[in-house]
């Protein structure tokens, strides 16, 4: 069974990130960039059935400039096989990635195509959903657990009410929640083996897409700083507080 | 960084697998050693299944053969010194004990025998983390590395072994130790000692710092070692053995005290006297710099030992003159560490205590960090 798994670079989760002094966007001038850390649960959550036997083969692709090749090195190194970097200029938007990702999963007809949920940076959780509409393939989105049988994939979700395992037909698609795994360290000897693996390189005009734009950002601004609190005196207070001037109970 | 001898330029930018490396070895110091650091010091325990996890992240596997069960990747000083200044960045002691076995592997690939490394090097790559070291300080006044105390005389089965080490990373483990001694009168030797034969007694230190390492005083009281044990086939090399923990040595220096440096950084800026962050005060702000700017000149310094030695340069002096700075200024910067926090300095609460503590060690510690 081929798995294909999906990785996004974004900044390193441990930035602590800044608009532009015009607010056009997040500044990311020499920031720390990495994987998205839900990409590499899903990276992990492959690899794991490909240790397990379940999966023969596991593919990660990437959307974005050159510089994603290093996420998908490092996604080389946590155990994928090969990778496929699909060169983009430029801020692309969800349903961009989708259709480009459709067409590597026509090329490779993958049985799964595990993704990250969302990426941290943008925090859109659209891809998946897209992804499974363009290609008609069944999903299992916010999996906290992944379990193949046969033709088929059980994905335990967390939803609202709780947890909900639902049973999907080969091929299909699954988007990782945090809990699904925790992703190794990739070891220093398989970073080195990582730069001997496979790398395709594809345009979207390869994959018979034309990258276009629905969406335009109007502006970027850091959250409103938190005011001082204060220290009330009594629990009448603080109930009195709650309940005319947060107006939070009543 | 440039590590062939055709490169003239003096270029510090890493190689790309430098940096991903750097990138594993951060995340790992950061989540399985900074955090545990302090409950590990007070108990004087290593975190349960720490060792395992060094093991996994293939530190030591790195520089063995493939043919004898490693990665085969060519032995690189400067990519070790990389790794031992971000594990040292989590903590000094539990990085120190993290690199001994590799201090072991490297001393083996470098001056052992072709015999010894096929029988001891895939003992190292199996699952389990095989606990190694190297054992060169001796507990006497005025030690002086080239005028040991240990002795090794020849014997018609092999070798008697007498005297004392002390200071040695996992010494109360270690099943594999390297052990410095003089060999009767003719200069400096290195012996494979295995397990805990007879005569051979280990005793725990305990000492101000260092606390996970298990530092451990070793004493040889007529111990017999086979004719194989003695390391390699030539004269041991004991000045290039020194010369290359001493690059380990700082690179471990560098590696906490940048972690003091982001440390006081973020507390000086947020820590509010007299209305105002006490950055704002020169008497805090210049120290902090001066933090910086000798914390820059130790890692130049290392990085440009390591590379010496990578090229198959002379680094003798660079790796003593590194040495000597970067012992004086960690415990430099220990100190101002603990003297920017102020009164919180002394409290057990922050880091910068511990990291005092275990910075006072890199002046002792000669033969312990092989890269």
């Amino acid at each position: 069974m081929k798995v294909l798994v999906t990785v996004k670079r974004v900044v390193d989760y441990n930035v602590k990130v800044r608009a532009k002094a015009d607010g056009s966007d997040v500044d990311l001038n020499n920031v720390k960039m990495a994987i998205n850390p839900f990409c590499e649960i899903a990276v992990e959550e492959a690899v794991r059935l490909k240790e397990a036997g379940t999966a023969t083969e596991v593919v990660v692709v990437s959307v974005g400039a050159k510089q994603c090749q290093e996420q998908i090195r490092t996604a080389l190194a946590l155990g994928a096989d090969r990778g496929i970097h699909v060169e983009t200029e430029g801020a692309v938007e969800p349903l961009v990635v989708a259709k480009l990702l459709k067409g590597v999963v026509e090329k490779e007809e993958p049985r799964l195509v595990i993704l990250g949920k969302q990426s941290i940076d943008g925090d859109n959780n659209q891809t998946g959903q897209m992804l499974g509409a363009l290609t008609n393939m069944p999903q299992g989105t916010f999996a906290s657990e992944v379990a193949i049988d046969g033709d088929k994939v059980n994905v335990t979700r967390e939803v609202d009410a709780g947890m909900q395992t639902i049973s999907l037909n080969l091929p299909a698609i699954v988007t990782s929640d945090l809990r699904l795994n925790e992703p190794r360290y990739a070891s220093l000897p398989n970073i080195m083996k990582a730069k001997k693996k496979p790398l395709d390189v594809f345009s979207p005009a390869d994959l018979g897409v034309e990258v276009t734009s629905h969406i335009t950002q109007l502006s970027v601004a850091p959250p409103a700083e938190r005011q001082a609190g204060i220290i009330v005196e009594s629990v009448e207070q603080l109930v009195d507080k709650l309940k005319n001037e947060a107006k939070v109970i009543s | 960084m440039s590590n062939t001898s055709e490169d003239l330029l003096f270029d510090l930018t890493l190689t790309d697998d430098q940096r991903m490396n750097r990138e594993t070895m951060q995340r790992f110091s950061a989540a399985e050693i900074r955090d545990q650091a302090a409950q590990a010091d007070k108990s004087s325990v290593t975190p349960a299944g720490f060792y395992q996890k060094t093991l996994d992240l293939g530190l030591t596997l790195m520089p063995i053969p493939e043919a004898l069960g490693g990665a085969g990747v060519e032995r690189s000083p400067v990519s070790n010194a990389l790794n031992a200044e971000d594990l040292a960045h989590g903590d000094l002691s539990m990085a120190l004990g993290a690199i001994s076995p590799l201090a072991f592997v490297n001393t083996l690939l470098d001056q052992g025998s072709e015999a010894q490394k096929e029988k001891f090097l895939p003992r190292f790559c199996t699952e389990e983390f095989l606990a190694a070291s190297t054992a060169l300080i001796e507990p006497r006044a005025t030690f002086e590395p080239t005028e040991l105390s240990t002795k090794a005389s020849r014997n018609e089965r092999g070798f008697e072994l007498n005297g004392c080490k002390s200071m040695v990373p996992l010494g109360m483990d270690a099943e594999l130790l390297l052990v410095i001694a003089e060999l009767d009168e003719t200069g400096p030797a290195a012996f494979i000692v295995e397990g805990t034969p007879e005569g051979m007694t280990r005793s725990a230190e305990s000492n101000m710092g260092l606390r996970t390492a298990q530092l451990a005083t070793l004493t040889f009281d007529g111990v017999q070692l086979s004719a194989e044990a003695l390391l390699g086939d030539r004269n041991f090399d004991l000045q290039r053995f020194i010369d290359l923990s001493r690059i380990g040595l700082c690179a471990l220096a560098v590696g906490t005290c940048q972690a003091v440096l982001d440390y006081v950084k973020v507390y000086c800026n947020e820590r509010i006297a007299f209305g105002e962050p006490i950055t704002n005060r020169q008497s805090v702000a210049f120290m902090i710099a001066d933090i910086a700017i000798e914390l820059e000149a130790m890692r130049l310094m290392t990085w440009r030992a390591a590379s010496l030695a990578e090229q198959g340069l002379d680094f003798h002096q660079q790796a003593y003159l590194a040495k000597v700075f970067c012992a004086e200024q960690a415990m430099k910067i220990g100190t101002d560490g603990v003297q920017l926090l102020g009164g919180h300095g002394f409290c057990c609460e922050h880091p910068v205590e511990l990291w005092y503590r275990n910075l006072r060690a890199i002046a002792l510690l000669d033969g312990t960090a092989s890269v």
